[in-house]
This record gives C-alpha cells, structure tokens and sequence, in this order.
C-alpha cells in the first residue's frame, strides 16, 4: 500500500533514495497522526450522556437549593396504600420530606432503614414524611411498609405520573429520590440516589430552622 | 463517471484550459522539502482517489464484524452468552472494540478521514464548477470530420446565416454557445456545450452524503431512544423513572421528554390456526390510550408494527409482545404479599413458550422467590411441557420455588428477569405445573402461590430523532445527485459552414460532436437528431428565398422518412 | 385474505416450464459457439464498415435518425476523451435494426433467443399468478425473492444483448440463471403462505421490489465481470506467450473493452437503484422499528454492497485500478450481496429474519 501511495505527484528524479524512504515515513506518521486525532475527538465528544435503568443506586448526587431559587413542588392527589384519599396541599405549611420509591427497587429497600430511622427522630417535631410509590402494586408495597416498618403513609404512583410532574421542576432520574419540600412549598433540598443519615438530617434540620 | 483528478484536457479542444492543481513542489525553488510542503503533499494524497478507494475498502471491511459478531447496542444479551461460550477471547475482542464496532473510535476514524478526503475533492471541484459556470466551450476545431460524431450537408444559406440559424437551434435546445470574436481567423462557426448538470449532480451526491453523515450525527446528540415494557391495563408517563431504558444524546436531559402518558388497553394477537404456516403471526393490534400532557384530553390510537404513534415529538413503536402470568402470593402469616401479573419473556424454542422470575422480598418470615415458565397452549410430551400454538389455548404455569436472600436489600440493582438463587434454598423438589385458578402449597406452612390467569404485555420504543427529517432529504438529494451525474453526458457540438467548392453549391455545413464521457450510451440518437433539426432549419430558412439550387430537390426525399 | 393454492400450483407449473425453456435456450447459445456462422467480434471490423459506410453516406448528407448516425464516424481516436472504451465507439450498436441482427447472427441465436424470450413470458408469468395467489407482491421470503430477481436479470439481460448485440454472452448469464433458479425450486421451495405483521406494509412493495430489482440487475454485470476475467486472463496469457491465440470461444466474444463498458454501464444502470432500495429500507425501517439506521446485519451487508460497488465506480477513474482489478471489486460486491441473501438473513439472527427458512 505505501508504494502505492508513493507514487504521488513529486516526480521521482528529484529526490534522493533517503528522501524517498524519509517521505514514506512521515506519511505513515501524518497518517497515524491523523487517525489519533480523530480518535481523540470521536472519544471526547461522542458518548451518550446518562443511560441505563431507572433505579438510581450507588452514589447519590445532592442538591440544596437556597431560598429564592427553589422550584415550586406541584400540587397533586393520590391514593394512600390503605386506599384513603390524600391531598399534597395539605401539607402546606409542613416540612415535608417526599420520597420516590418502589419495592421493586433494591437501593430503595436499603435506604428504607435511614428514612426509617430519620423520621423516627423528625417527625415528633412536626416533620412530615410521604412516600410515593412508583411503579408498584398495593400487596407488595404494603408488604414492604411492614418489613421495614415505614410510619407514615405513601402514595400510589402506579403510572409515574406524580413523578412526571415533579421531573419538571427537579431533574428525577429514577429511585429512590428524596425531595425534602420547606413549609411554603418549595423544593429546598433533593437527594438523587440512596439517603445518607448524615446528608438527609442536615438537610431537614436546615429547612426545619428556617422560620415558617 | 469523471475521474476526479483527471485533468480536465481534451485533445480537440485547443483552447482547453490545463489542471490549474498546484503541485506541491518544494515552497522555493532548489530548497529542501519543508514541512508545509510535506503537510500539502500528505493533504493531496488523502484526497486522491487511491486513498478514498482504500478507505472504502477499510470502511466494508471495518463492518464486518459488526455484523458478525453481537453487538452491545442491539443484542447485549448476546454479548453476554459471547462472554460465557468463549471466555478467553470476549476480553480481547471487547478491548479493541469488537463488541460496539459502528461506535469504536478506529470505525470513526475510518468515515471521518473518507469523509475528510471527500469534502478536500468537492469542495475545490464546486469552486471549479462555479467558476466554470460563466466560461465559453472552445473555440470549433478545424477538422469536424475527426470528430467521434459527424455529419455535413450543404444548404443554400450564406455561411453567416447558416451558422446563425445553427446558432438559434442549438440554443433552442438549451446549449451554451461561443461565437467567433474580432480575433479569431475564421468567422463561420459556433461551438455548443451541454450537461453542465452532470458535474453539479456528481456534486450533490457527495455532499449529500456528507449531509447525511451530519444529520446521523445530530441525530445522535440531540435525540434519544427509551424503551418500556406495559402490560395491559397499566399505564406509564413518559418521565425517565419510568423508562426501562433511557439512551439519550449528548446534549438531551430528562426535560426534553414529552410529558405524555399511555395506557395500555388491550392487545390482541391473531395467529393462523391451520396449515403450513400455523402458528405464524397473522395480526396484532393494540390499543391505547394517551393524554399529550398532564389534564389533556384523553385520545386512543391502535398501535401496530407498521404504524407507530406520534406524540409530543417522539414517536412510540411497538416492538414486541408476551404473555404476564397473573400469581398471588400469600405468606406464612396469611397476608397477600404480592398480586400482580409478571411479565414472562417469550424463549428460542417458540410458540412463546416463555420464562420469567417471580420475586417476593417482603413474605416472612424468609423472602421467597419463584422461577416458572409459562407455556400458552401446554401439551404433556413425555413428560415435559412444550407448547404447540403460541395464542394461550391452553394455559399452564411450571414453578420452582424458593426461600432464602434474594439480595435485593442491598447492592446492584437486578434484573427483573434473572433470579439469583445463590442464597436461597429450593423449597420444591420438582418444577410443579398449575393450571389457572391452581395454588402451590409451599412446605413448612410458609404459605401458597396460586396462578390466577394471565394478561398479555407489549413492549415500547420510544424515539426522537432530530436528525431523521434533514437525513431523509439529504439521502433523497443524493439520490438525485447520482441520477443525474449518470444520466446527464457533457457533450459539444460544434458546427462550420463554408461556401462549397463552387459558387452553385452553396454552402457545405458540417456538425461535428463529442461527448466527455458517454456513461448512458445515446449521444448518437441526441447528436443524430440534433443533425436533422440543424439541416431542417437550415432548410426551412433557406425556402424564404424562391429559388432552390436542384441538389436540394434531389436530397429531399431521403428525409421524407423521418 | 386465503391463499390460492390452485393459482400457487400454477405458478409452479410455469416456474418449471420457464426452467425448461431457458435450458433449451442455453443449448442454443452453446450450439452457436460450436456450430454458429463465424462472426468476428472485435470492434476492428465493424469500425472499418463503419468507415466506409459513413465516408459513402455524409457526401449524399443523409443524416436520419438512429442508424445512420451510428455509421457517420463510429471509430473515433482512442484518446477521444480522458476515459477509456467510454467514447471510443467499440460497440457495434444500432447500424442495423434489432430483428435483423438477430436474423444475421445464425439460426443458432435465433433459436436461443426465442427460447429465451418464451421463457421469460413464463417467467414472469409464474412471479405474477404467485403474487396473485398470495395477493401480495411476490417477493415476501426467500424463494420468491430469488424466483423475482433472476426474473428481472433476464429480462435486463435480453434489453442489453439485443441493444448492443453480444449473443455470444447469452450462453452465460442464461446459464448461470438456470442453475440459480433450479437451486431455488430444488432447495429452498415455500409453499404460498402469507406474511408476518412486521411485513404487512406498503413499504414491501416499494423497498423489497427495489431490492429484488437492483439485484437482479447487479446478477448481470456478476455473470459478466467472470467473462472479462476469463477473457482478460486468455489475453494476458497470450501475450505472455503461453497460450496458444485463436482460442475459438475467445475469439467469438466481445473484446474486453466492450465488455468492460458493458458491465460499467448495467452497474450505472443498478447503483441508484440499489440506493433507492435502502434509503426505502431505512424509512421503512424507522416506521416498523423505531430507527432508521441500526447496524442490524442485512442493514449492515446492504451497505458494505453498496460501498463495494461505490468502489467500483471510483476504481474506474483511478490509475492502476482500471480493468481486472476493478472487476475484482465489482465481483466482491456481487459476492456481498449473496452473502447478504443466503447467510446474514439466514443464519444471523437480528430483525430481518423474515426468509422464511427455517
């Protein structure tokens, strides 16, 4: 192929045998140079940006918005796993931490302990805790709020579309999602993946501290 | 199809203007090869023809093992039985790419660099063709009759008016024509050429391609591709969380989804029931409802393989369907732990003879865990279940149950399809069949599953492609680009015309033409018709005048024929 | 809607019929190399006619159409144009009409192309009774494809070899459709049956007819790319000495310029076609599956052939590349595309396993 390729326009008279060999080398070079760079470009601006499934595990990424710049949480009604009607604006005025959740779901079934464990300690002073329950059927959700003795009610999210409204305003990617909402109704705070003990309570002791 | 380098010379043309392509000799004269001369040497080689024939070669051969071996992004399940039949080798293959070839960097480099020696041959060409847009054809060479096309006549017209009836006719028919300036020795003659359209359509068929190429890529970072999995009666929003799989371009976010949301009403599927082809699939149909956002209004579709649902943007397919075997388990306390249909994924052996994995994290006192195959139309055959049509005629559920740690509480997360039974323990000791309506009565009072009836699931491709529209035109651009670069000759013609050889003879004209390149074959037919339009105007014109020289009389007949 | 088996059985039957036919049409050709008057083949003669005639007809000025233009100067300089055998006329086309030719040409061709014009009227017949059996168009697996697609090769192949008169080439690519077809009826024979949903879409007709015309044009210049190699290989072995000139087949068959333009112009004819088919293919394809390009294996095969026969046509204008090597690229396209048929749909397993071979 290099012969071939050498037989370009430069007659070949004018070159010593050295500069023959010398130009069959740099072409390779300018070639191999070429091939690299473009490799480098293709790897660095290729690549799809988040895939996969939708269970969010492993690290979770937070995010606390300040006051002023914090979404307004949608309103919405649902149905409690024990089949009683509930309103989201009936929290107005409550601290709220909303967790996105599923059975199904395996970090969700390992944060349960430390959102178990959080409301234990938060909900005495006036801390609500909801659930919404995602892509689940009642029998095994209520199963699974028995093993892990979850105290406080969820709501059915069969078809995701309580989620779908709150994807407008937070960028929720999957489960277990944690949005903890401040007494206005806003989203101050959103934990995108499993909970830590120590990163959720700073987050609801923040909000709680704000005045109402 | 014209050489792309070839100089544009033309041995009959005298006034043919030569390659005007620098050569890269040294930058001065007697000095050694610099380095700019080395980087125009290395640019005119990537652009030559031999290059782009090689990378041609490098690119078909390039897809080979694309098509040979299982892809990550279509088949990741075969990938995976790769790695298991040929453990040593997946890991190479997989370390030089073979696994996801059409997104290895080597396989872009290989277009990027065809495609880069594309745009360095066209875009100078269109210069060119731009350039050549206003240029006259050459000047009529002297001999016509050397030319690989002629014919000469004699007419009765002064040389000046045959060449300007000639003229008018060639430019009737679309010709750009030269006339003799003050300069020229001889003033009796006119040169046409034609078929311009031939280089511009070479042209746009490669740039059309590059446009293609660009449209591919803007498909791939302003789009994206989700699936989901519905059984019927569920309903999903179109929101990530509810996707089983969301692939999206580089620069796509979860905001770019539509919100919509879909329910899944019914899904029939109709099989032939008798003959040679029984059991192929003669129609499926589902039917869905849909609200394009949040408190719209409530519209319903019927989705169909060859008719997918344009909502918001995207466009939802269906891709596949199965059956979702209905079970509810109870526990050792009696409580109902799970009800739901599970969807079970139709296997190789056909007629949907179908496995799938039951998961019951939450029974107590130990999570349990099923693996059945649900068989549609089931017939005892020596003792194995096997499934001979694949509508559910005669439904039948086999389970294996178990007990233990399933290894959902913490971790990866699973597949809903693999149960991975390594900390659990078997509770049956043979696979049992149940019928709908049966329950299994697990040992140890640890409670029963029974098998309530099953409802179909449909599976969901949901897409958007920016890029799909601009690839579509840009293939239709070059399809016509190729069209005409075939089609279209670039030909001349030129005609002469002198007074014959005596004062009565009138005046010899002689047509001559050439065609640059005769791919279609027919510049004999065009150039022999054209001959006999020149001769007939020239005729026509020449019967203004009452007096005909008797030649005429005598050569007319030959053309009553036409 | 029922399939018609009655209608099915008749297509078969003319099926067999057209088999029978062609075979008898393949001996004829055969029979003109062996027992055919003499033709001289190469362009040389006809030029030195040609001359003559032109020289005797452009001082009388006749200038008709059609066939005294094709005399009026058919041998031109060599260097006419910057490409070769593209100009220079070495094809004796159009100085005589059609019937005559033939009538010319031997009772051998004369014979041998009626066979293979009845042929293909039954041909055609047996494509159009099974598509009405099936009331759909004929091309829906494996079998029918192959039944459709020689179909198209010989009819493109009669509209060459008449227009540019290369009987001696019929014993080739009438031979190579015989033993095609009589593979198809043999091995992989499907009864008429209906299609599967992915399949029941007007977009059948419009991709899978371009495919199945595109290849049966692309069977032709295949047949033809083994005569120039055969023919190139005899010459070279001449001129080297080792063969003996006057190689009585040979010498009856075009020169390699003609047949090298021949096989250029029916690929010209095929490519665009061939494009139609997968840019059809790929709308197609984004309808039924949600995207219109995946690197599925058939799409993948699809678009190697195509860059192939890309190749072939930038060969052509490339120094070193023109004349047996170009051909090698043509044949590797040619080889892709039945790779593509009997192996990918076959045996690959990805979306467009609809052959209907199990």
């Amino acid at each position: 192929m290099l012969r071939a390729l050498s037989r370009g326009t430069l007659p070949a008279r004018a070159l010593p045998v050295r500069a023959r060999r010398r130009r069959r080398v740099v072409l390779a070079a300018i070639v191999l140079a070429g091939v690299l760079l473009i490799v480098v470009l293709v790897t660095s601006l290729a690549g799809s940006g988040n895939s996969g499934v939708s269970t969010v595990g492993g690290n979770a990424s937070t995010v606390v918005y300040q006051a002023g710049h914090r979404p307004l949480a949608p309103e919405f009604t649902g149905t409690t796993l024990t089949g009683s009607k509930l309103s989201f604006s009936s929290y107005r005025g409550k601290v709220v931490v909303l967790n996105f959740w599923g059975s199904w779901c395996v970090p969700c079934r390992e944060e349960a302990p430390i959102l178990a464990a959080v409301a234990g300690k938060y909900q005495p002073s006036g801390v609500s805790f909801l659930g919404v329950d995602v892509r689940d059927t009642t029998a095994s959700a209520l199963a699974f709020t028995h093993s892990f003795h979850v105290a406080y009610p969820s709501v059915i999210d069969q078809s995701s579309a309580i989620t779908l409204d709150f994807t407008a305003k937070v960028p929720i990617a999957g489960t277990p999602t944690t949005l903890v909402v401040d007494r206005t109704g806003h989203i101050a705070g959103a934990v995108f993946g499993t909970v830590t003990y120590p990163g959720l309570t700073a987050i609801v002791a923040k909000v709680t501290a704000e005045g109402g | 199809m014209t050489d792309v380098r070839a100089p544009e010379t033309d041995p009959f043309d005298p006034a043919a203007e030569p390659d005007d392509h620098p050569r890269p000799g040294p930058s001065s004269p007697g000095a050694a090869f610099g380095p700019a001369d080395w980087l125009k040497w290395g640019w005119r080689q990537l652009t030559s023809m031999r290059i782009a024939l090689i990378l041609l070669f490098l690119l078909a051969l390039a897809s080979v093992p694309g098509s040979m071996l299982p892809q990550q992004g279509s088949n990741p399940s075969g990938v995976q039985q790769y790695y298991t039949s040929h453990p040593d080798l997946a890991p190479w293959l997989d370390r030089l790419g073979l696994f996801n070839v059409f997104a290895a960097p080597w396989f872009a480099a290989i277009y990027l660099l065809l495609f880069a020696s594309l745009v360095g041959c066209v875009v100078p060409r269109t210069f060119r063709l731009a350039g050549s847009a206003r240029t006259l054809p050459p000047r009529a060479p002297r001999h016509l009759a050397r030319l690989p096309r002629s014919a000469e006549y004699t007419t009765a017209l002064p040389p000046q008016e045959a060449v300007e009836v000639a003229a008018r006719v060639l430019s009737g028919r679309g010709f750009r024509l030269r006339r003799p300036d003050d300069a020229d020795s001889s003033q009796d003659w006119v040169s046409a050429e034609k078929g311009y359209l031939r280089e511009a359509g070479n042209l746009l068929f490669h740039l059309a391609l590059l446009g293609v190429l660009v449209s591919v890529a803007l498909g791939g970072l302003f789009g994206y591709k989700a699936d989901r999995l519905l059984v019927q009666g569920q309903s999903f929003a179109d929101t990530v969380s509810a996707l089983d799989e969301w692939h999206p371009g580089r620069f796509v976010t979860a905001a770019d989804l539509g919100p919509f949301t879909m329910t899944l009403n019914r899904f029939d599927a109709s099989y032939i029931a008798s003959g040679e082809q029984r059991g192929q699939p003669s129609s499926f149909d589902a039917r869905v409802t849909y609200t394009e956002h949040p408190g719209g209004p409530a519209r319903t579709f019927d989705l169909d393989v060859n008719r997918p649902l344009s909502v918001d943007g995207a466009k939802v397919y269906l891709i596949g369907h199965g059956y979702a075997p209905e079970f509810t388990v109870t526990d050792a306390r009696g409580h109902v732990v799970y009800k739901q249909p599970t969807p079970f994924v139709a296997g190789a052996s056909g007629n949907f003879l179908s496995e799938g994995v039951v998961k019951v994290p939450d029974a107590q006192p130990e999570q349990l865990g099923f693996t059945g195959v649900f068989v549609p139309t089931a017939v005892n055959v020596g003792g194995t279940l096997e499934s001979v049509f694949p509508a559910a005629d005669n439904p039948a559920v086999s389970l294996i149950a178990y007990a233990g740690n399933l290894g959902m509480d913490s971790g990866a997360p699973q597949s809903v399809y693999e149960l991975d039974t390594s900390a659990m323990h078997r509770l049956t000791a043979s696979p049992q069949v149940l019928q709908p309506g049966q329950s299994l009565k697990l040992p140890d009072g640890r409670g029963t599953v029974t098998f309530t009836g099953y409802v179909p699931w449909v599976s969901l491709a949901i897409t958007h492609d920016p890029g799909q529209l601009p690839a579509l035109i840009c293939g239709i651009a070059s399809l016509g680009g190729l069209l005409l670069s075939f089609m279209i000759r670039r030909r001349r013609v030129f005609v002469r015309a002198r007074s014959g050889p005596s004062a009565q003879n009138g005046t010899t004209v002689q047509v001559g033409g050439l065609a640059r390149t005769d791919a279609g074959g027919g510049f004999e037919a065009e150039f022999a018709g054209l001959a006999a339009e020149l001769r007939s105007a020239h005729e026509q014109a020449a019967q203004i005048p009452p007096v005909q020289p008797p030649q005429q009389q005598a050569a007319e007949p030959r053309h009553e024929g036409e | 809607m029922p399939v018609n088996v009655a209608l099915g059985h008749v297509s078969n039957a003319f099926l067999i019929a057209a088999l029978v036919i062609y075979s008898l049409s393949v001996v004829a050709f055969a029979g003109d190399f062996a027992f055919g008057r003499p033709r001289r083949a190469a362009a040389a003669a006809h030029g030195q006619r040609a001359r003559d005639r032109a020289a005797a007809l452009a001082s009388v000025g006749a200038a008709s159409a059609a066939s005294a233009a094709g005399a009026a100067g058919d041998q031109a300089p060599a260097t006419a144009s910057a490409e070769p055998a593209d100009d220079a006329g070495t094809m004796p086309e159009l100085e005589v009409p059609a019937l005559r030719a033939i009538r010319e040409a031997g009772r051998w061709v004369v014979a041998a192309v009626v066979f293979a014009m009845i042929g293909a009227a039954a041909h055609t017949t047996a494509v159009i009774t099974r598509g009405l059996a099936v009331h759909r168009a004929p091309w829906g697996n494996m079998y029918e494809f192959i039944t459709a697609l020689t179909c198209v090769a010989v009819i493109f192949f009669l509209f060459a070899m008449i227009r540019y008169r290369v009987w001696t080439l019929g014993v080739f690519v009438m031979g190579a459709v015989v033993v095609t077809l009589g593979l198809a009826d043999t091995l992989i024979y499907t009864a008429p049956g209906d299609l599967v949903p992915a399949l029941q879409s007007y977009w059948l007709d419009i991709h899978v007819t371009a495919m199945t015309l595109a290849t049966g044009i692309f069977f032709v210049p295949a047949v033809l790319g083994f005569v120039y190699l055969w023919v190139d290989r005899y010459t070279r072995r001449v001129a080297a000495g080792q063969a003996a000139p006057g190689n009585g087949i040979v010498r009856r068959l075009p020169t390699i310029e003609q047949l090298d333009r021949l096989t250029y112009r029916t690929i010209v004819f095929g490519f665009p076609v061939w494009t139609f088919g997968v840019i059809a293919g790929a709308i197609w394809a984004d309808q039924a599956w949600g995207r219109y390009w995946g690197w599925d294996p058939v799409e993948t095969w699809a678009f190697i052939t195509w860059v192939l026969y890309a190749a072939f046509l930038h060969a052509r204008a490339t120094a070193g590349w023109r004349g047996r090597r170009a051909h090698y690229v043509q044949l590797l396209g040619f080889a892709s595309l039945i790779f593509n048929i009997l192996v990918v749909q076959v045996f690959i397993a990805g979306m467009h396993s609809y052959s209907g071979v199990s």
